[in-house]
């Protein structure tokens, strides 16, 4: 049996991270293209093929179309000024630790400012109120034309319910594909608290999605 | 029952790539944007050379002008002793000419024969003199 396919009543913390990083790794085998782990000659296509996938990422994230947007414009902006230069393959792991920095300094900047709201009896428009994965707007967002819309809109939750450096872990190694070392350099930690962070949160979603069982 | 690990990530990643996929046309248009903004912010652009060339040359040209036009009244400042001088000989000349309508005195006109007179005899009487 796989590791992470507990017996009920297992700790989470119990389940080897290396197994779970296996999986990942078969994953990254799996779902990929194998041009698609290429990485790209300049800096444009290399861009041009991470933005939809950054902001979807962010926007999981901060729950937020307009913050995602910028989140993902900065990182832009900052991977071209001041690592342009560096070789190609550094490109991956650069870009998605500032994207993660940026992240986190909005969700930062959005809790100050939902404290100062509540002091002063106001209301945080953006959101602690709202409900976890729905748009701020009331118009069909995009995830709704999908056919797994509702599947998105359930794992979505899921994650932004999940602690930020198990959620870090789980969107950069499993959903966007990096591997263990790339990971570790966005997060700004280990290997080894990569593998860590990514079990825990396996498991945390697994409590969660009962539906997928 | 547990879920099926593989199966979770698989799905989950498959979902991902197809909401990135996916986008509405305006974020994906905005994202485009973002990013040939972010690339231009990189390259050295067009209006990079006009500010470097294009101006030196255009503040040359303006100043070589204000010296032109600074230039050009003092050398006729210079010029305009001759020009007196002709204004001078123009004036003597003008002596034999008849006044102006405008400027000479009305009873010039009323006594046009007496002056005719006056001017013959003045003329006559400096011829008789020794």
């Amino acid at each position: 049996m796989h590791p992470i396919l507990s017996q009920p009543g297992q700790d989470a913390d119990d389940a080897d991270p290396d197994a779970m990083n296996s999986l990942a790794g078969a994953l990254d085998s799996g779902l990929l293209a194998p041009d698609a782990r290429a990485v790209p000659a300049t800096l444009d296509a290399f861009l041009a093929d991470v933005e939809r996938r950054a902001f979807r990422l962010a926007e999981l994230q901060l729950g937020h179309r307009e913050d995602a947007l910028d989140a993902v414009q900065d990182a832009m902006l900052r991977l071209v000024r001041h690592y342009r230069d560096k070789p190609a393959q550094e490109w991956t792991p650069l870009f998605w630790g500032i994207l993660r920095r940026r992240i986190v300094d909005l969700q930062r900047r959005r809790k100050v400012r939902s404290i100062v709201v509540g002091w002063l009896g106001g209301r945080d428009e953006d959101g602690e109120d709202l409900p976890a994965w729905e748009p701020a707007d009331s118009t069909p967002g995009p995830l709704q034309r999908l056919e797994d819309g509702k599947a998105w809109s359930e794992i979505s939750a899921a994650v932004q319910r999940l602690p930020r450096r198990q959620r870090e872990a789980f969107l950069l190694r499993m959903l966007e594909g990096l591997d263990v070392a790339d990971t570790a350099r966005a997060m700004g930690c280990s290997e080894g608290s990569v593998k860590t962070h990514l079990s825990r949160a396996m498991h945390h979603l697994r409590d969660q999605l009962e539906d997928w069982r | 029952m547990t879920p099926d690990p593989d199966k979770f990530a698989r799905r989950a990643r498959a979902l991902y790539l197809e909401a990135s996929r996916q986008l509405d046309p305006s974020t994906a248009e905005r994202l485009r944007a973002t990013r040939r903004q972010a690339l231009a912010a990189a390259r050295p652009a067009p209006h990079r050379f006009a500010s470097r060339v294009l101006l030196p040359v255009g503040a040359f040209a303006v100043l070589a002008l204000a010296t032109l036009m600074i230039w050009q009244p003092l050398r006729r400042a210079d010029s305009a002793t001759p020009q007196a001088a002709s204004t001078a000989q123009t004036a003597d000349a003008d002596v034999d000419l008849p006044p102006d309508a405008d400027s000479a005195d009305p009873q010039l006109y009323q006594n046009l024969d007496f002056f005719d007179w006056l001017a013959a005899n003045d003329t006559s009487s400096r011829s008789t003199e020794p």
